[in-house]
């Protein structure tokens, strides 16, 4: 019985990583070459959420089609971002700026999603968030499934695409070192640009996969951000190995949490680990060495 | 001599001014009803159904009035926390000069303008908190229609250990004030007749996933009842993790979901085959029979295109009752005042009310208890 | 053979002690009219919570502003020091003031804890380490019910106890306007001290920290002891802003200490212009009112106001100072000249 349960809680614990590793894998992205952060990240998560119920809802079609617009959507809306704050604001090289102008764009976002949703849940049923695979005791919904399996397959895609191609390791060399990139004739904008759309584009993926395991509010979103910048940071900034080994680890302690301690003192244990890992290493679990120049 | 002349010409103007002014009000009769409800935030969940019930009733009432009489309402936003709330009160009452406040819904703002309301002497006419913390120190100007946490409770508990003979009990309960009190009533009603209380399990408002908190609860020896308080939108996934971990009655197990009436009547359809089973309290049932319940519903339906929900139904009783107020001879915040405390024998869509020298509604028929079929659909309990 | 460091003044010093003794003269007079003008209770509360407001920007602002430290975690300070103060003169009968010193020390010394991170940490690692710091110090609040009693509250708290000189009650703050005038120039008072401070060699030590860490080390600033100091003063500003919420508002939720509430701080102080003082006391007046003045809108509200903090950003990011510099400078001379 009791091996039941561990083993029932670790896998728990990894499906509630792969959410946070989902949301915060653009973060990471955005942060390792932009050196920022984007707080209206998580409401790209929940606007991909919605584009995909109503998608899927109002015109019916299918599952993964609407996954493929929340996408869509995700990417236009990095765009936008990006090149009406970030993009203006760089060049002013402060960096709590762009900080409060997401701040701003988030409680915006969030409020128009309220006016134009209203505040009621909305239940997000797709063919396969009920259905329950069982075997040995043990039980996971095929929606879980469905998340492990296309994050793992965008984390390795993504993988590939930064050690293997060009644009991946234009992208790298921005993220180490700007001037010398630029000097090498990547232009940084462009790039920038690029890593900001495919972080809001996973952003909105990751919104209409987890959109039936949400609670679908526009306040969706933010009940993760938090913890998906502790995820980031644990793990090392500007790291996707790290996020997602960090993610896995946060996943398991909730679940482990929830099952010997209390639901409730899951953020205090997250947050310490998060205070801990920044006293003893703060480059974060897998990290490269970054100098700085005086 | 100019200066008296002038002096005179003042004081006529001014007689002439007040004397108009009282016609023009004794024209101008209206019942002005200030509104604290929660419109930004997550806790709109409340205030947008509220507003839908409110409006209901003011369009029905002012096609006709009440005793010469027309309804105007004012909404301030409360926010549902402290701090917006006491703002909102004072506002309402400097700027609006209500003669009668509905509100709040959450817990904490409700007592926290008590007492701005209070020193106002505005009457305050609650159906949305459930703390007792609102009406036990009995204040003569608090009002609450809805039966508070203890009212619910101690029925809920009594209920499970004699009528449904559970001996062990879960606790699952989100961590806000609501949450908290009304999960320790049940505890300790429970414990007293001689139940035993396996786990309590709080969570908070960010909480999506709940399989970690099922697995936990199917780790547990043999669950008689798990009362759960929380809303819908958390309500939802906790009957379907409780289902898919096979506990409750939905998923195969012989475990009993139990409520109170924080979840709207659709949620089982919402639900689905997880709800089976689910025995809650509801304080209002659109499928009810009663006339003043058929007619409800239907105008409800006619205008939202929707059924109405417990929240819908609250507001709606709000403003009705406040009308019957009006009708029995209240027309400033002192008469209301006195109106409500008199009030014997009402029947409205939510159950009757007749207040208790604390001015807590204490009729027990506004607590239904209902079981959810195979079919989703609700078998009234006639357990009050 | 003059050093030439010292011939040369800071700006800060240009500016005549006469202009500014004035300004203070005006602040003051404003701080005593104000509330006989707006003399209902809706308009009087929310200009104690302006003053409540600028004690938390001031404070936040001393640490970001002048001493360059990424905290985005202000928040924690402000509900330690409204929940010490509380739980003493609640639980254990403690006086007023004296819980206030206590839940002003409390709250410095939790500010100069989390120092010990901005010692070893820089830029976004600070602001993610004060971040998870607020969300700690929220959820203990909210969690350790047996001590604060979290989310059911702590109601009927007290305002501080009348000012009674020679068995007359001068002030009952119970009384809107007393209560007002209290905070307003506990305020003022802090005012003056952390103006006194910037302008002393601690500021200008603080502002070198700021610009370039790794080259004042190498001028002998020892950072460290600095951090721990400005960290020490913030926080504690802060924590006796929370004792005066308290008392204030008379109910007390761990809801009020949400780390939402340490983004407002920071955009008062970035509205108001970052790293001024007089800055963040607009900022914080501002952005307390417009929410207030705005509810004629209704629902959207809080977009104008999101929409609102994004363009202030983006179109004059030194906030309202650097406005007002700007219109200054036209009128002064009539135009932009080469």
């Amino acid at each position: 019985m009791t091996t039941t349960i561990v083993l029932q809680q670790a896998i728990n614990g990894i499906v509630l990583g792969s959410l946070y590793v989902l949301v915060a894998l653009g973060l990471t992205l955005i942060y390792g070459v932009l050196v920022q952060i984007n707080f209206a990240h998580a409401d790209f998560v929940t606007l991909g959420a919605f584009a995909a119920y109503f998608f899927m809802h109002l015109i019916g079609a299918g599952y993964f089609l609407s996954i493929g617009v929340a996408l869509v959507l995700g990417a236009a809306l990095g765009w936008l971002i990006n090149a009406s704050i970030f993009t203006p604001l760089r060049r002013k090289g402060n960096e709590l700026l762009p900080l409060i102008a997401t701040i701003g764009v988030s409680v915006m976002m969030q409020n128009l999603m309220l006016a134009w949703f209203g505040p009621i849940p909305y239940a997000f049923e797709t063919p396969y968030s009920s259905q329950v695979i069982r075997f040995a005791g043990i039980f996971v919904s095929w929606q879980n499934v469905i998340i492990i399996a296309v994050s793992s397959l965008t984390i390795a895609l993504l993988y590939a695409f930064m050690k293997f191609t060009f644009l991946g390791k234009a992208l790298r060399a921005v993220s180490q070192d700007r001037e010398t990139a630029g000097l090498m004739g990547i232009n940084p904008n462009q790039l920038i640009m690029l890593t900001f759309v495919i972080a809001s584009a996973l952003a909105g993926m990751a919104g209409a996969m987890l959109a039936p395991v949400l609670v679908l509010t526009p306040f969706a979103g933010t009940s993760v951000i938090v913890k998906a910048f502790a995820i980031v940071i644990i793990g090392g900034f500007g790291n996707v190995e790290g996020t997602i080994l960090a993610g896995l680890i946060v996943g398991l302690i909730e679940s482990y949490t929830t099952q010997y301690l209390n639901p409730g003192l899951i953020d205090i244990v997250v947050f310490a680990l998060l205070l801990l890992m920044l006293a003893i290493k703060p480059t974060g679990l897998i990290s490269e060495r970054r100098e700085e120049n005086v | 001599m100019v200066t008296r002349c002038r002096a005179l010409f003042v004081g006529v103007a001014v007689i002439g001014y007040l004397a108009a002014s009282q016609a023009a009000h004794a024209q101008d009769k209206t019942i002005k009803i200030g509104a604290l409800f929660p419109i930004s935030g997550p806790g709109s969940y409340f205030g947008a159904q509220d507003k839908q019930g409110v409006e209901l009733a003011l369009e029905q009432l002012n096609k006709t009035g009440v005793n010469g009489y027309k309804f105007a309402v004012q909404y301030e936003d409360s926010s549902c926390a402290p701090l917006p709330a006491t703002q909102a009160a004072k506002r309402l009452i400097e700027q609006f000069r209500p003669d009668v406040i509905i509100g709040e819904e959450c817990s904490d703002a409700t007592l926290a303008v008590m007492p701005v309301i209070e020193q106002a002497k505005v009457p305050l006419l609650n159906a949305g908190s459930s703390s007792i913390k609102v009406t036990e120190p009995g204040n003569p100007w608090t009002f609450r229609i809805m039966p508070n946490e203890v009212m619910q409770g101690v029925n809920l508990a009594e209920n499970a250990y004699k009528r449904l003979n559970a001996r062990t009990a879960v606790l699952l309960f989100e961590n806000t004030n609501a949450g908290i009190g009304n999960a320790q009533v049940f505890k300790d009603t429970f414990t007293k007749l001689g139940g035993q209380v396996l786990a309590e399990i709080g969570f908070g408002r960010d909480v999506n996933d709940f399989t970690a908190i099922a697995t936990r609860v199917a780790g547990l020896s043999k669950i008689d009842v798990i009362p759960t308080y929380t809303l819908e939108g958390q309500g939802l996934k906790i009957t379907q993790a409780l289902a898919q971990s096979g506990v409750t009655k939905g998923g195969g197990g012989g475990t009993i979901q139990i409520g109170t009436i924080w979840l709207p009547f659709g949620f089982e359809q919402k639900a689905g085959k997880a709800a089976l089973g689910y025995i809650r309290i509801v304080q209002f049932d659109p499928t009810e029979t009663r006339d003043v319940v058929k007619d409800f519903t239907a105008a409800f339906k006619a205008k939202y295109n929707a059924d109405p929900t417990h929240l819908n139904a609250h507001a709606y009783e709000q403003i009705m009752l406040i009308a019957d107020v009006v009708k029995r001879g209240g027309k400033d915040p002192q008469s209301i005042r006195d109106g409500l405390a008199a009030t014997k024998n009402y029947s409205g869509v939510t159950g009757s009310v007749e207040f208790d020298r604390t001015n807590q509604n204490t009729k027990m028929d506004t607590v239904h208890y209902m079981e959810t079929k195979p079919d989703m659909s609700w078998t009234s309990l006639k357990w009050n | 053979m003059s050093d030439p460091a010292l011939a040369q003044p800071l700006p800060h010093r240009q500016s005549p002690p006469l202009s500014r003794r004035v300004g203070y003269l005006l602040a003051a007079l404003a701080i005593i009219i104000l509330p006989l003008i707006f003399n209902d209770t809706y308009w009087r509360t929310n200009l104690t919570i302006c003053a409540i407001n600028v004690l938390l920007a001031l404070g936040l602002d001393f640490i970001l502003g002048y001493t360059g430290q990424l905290n985005l975690g202000h928040s924690a300070f402000y509900g330690l020091g409204a929940y010490v103060s509380t739980l003493l003169i609640v639980k254990f009968g403690i006086p007023f003031w004296g819980a206030f010193v206590a839940g002003v020390a409390f709250a410095g010394m939790a500010g100069m804890v989390l120092s010990l991170f901005a010692v070893r940490l820089r830029g976004h690692y600070l602001a993610i380490a004060s971040l998870g710091f607020a969300v700690i110090i929220y959820q203990i609040l909210l969690n350790w019910i047996s001590l604060t009693q979290g989310p059911l509250g702590i109601y009927g708290i007290s305002p501080p106890p009348a000012l009674i000189i020679g068995g007359r009650v001068i002030a009952d703050f119970h009384n809107l306007t007393a209560f007002f005038y209290l905070v307003a120039a506990f305020t003022f008072l802090v005012y003056l001290l952390l103006n006194q401070l910037v302008r002393s060699p601690i500021g200008e030590t603080l502002t070198a920290i700021r610009e370039d860490e790794i080259s004042a080390a190498s001028l002998g600033i020892n950072a460290a002891v600095w951090k721990v100091f400005a960290f020490g003063v913030g926080a504690a500003v802060a924590g006796a802003a929370g004792c005066f919420y308290a008392s204030f508002v008379g109910t007390l939720v761990p809801d009020a200490f949400f780390v939402a509430e340490a983004f407002n701080i920071l955009a008062m102080v970035i509205v108001g212009g970052m790293g001024t003082l007089i800055g963040p006391v607009f900022g914080a007046i501002l952005l307390t009112l417009l929410p207030e003045m705005l509810r004629g809108i209704g629902d959207l509200r809080l977009v104008v106001y999101g929409a609102a903090l994004t363009l202030v950003v983006l179109f004059m990011p030194g906030g309202l100072v650097q406005a007002a510099r700007f219109v200054h400078e036209k009128f002064r001379r009539g135009g932009p000249q080469p």
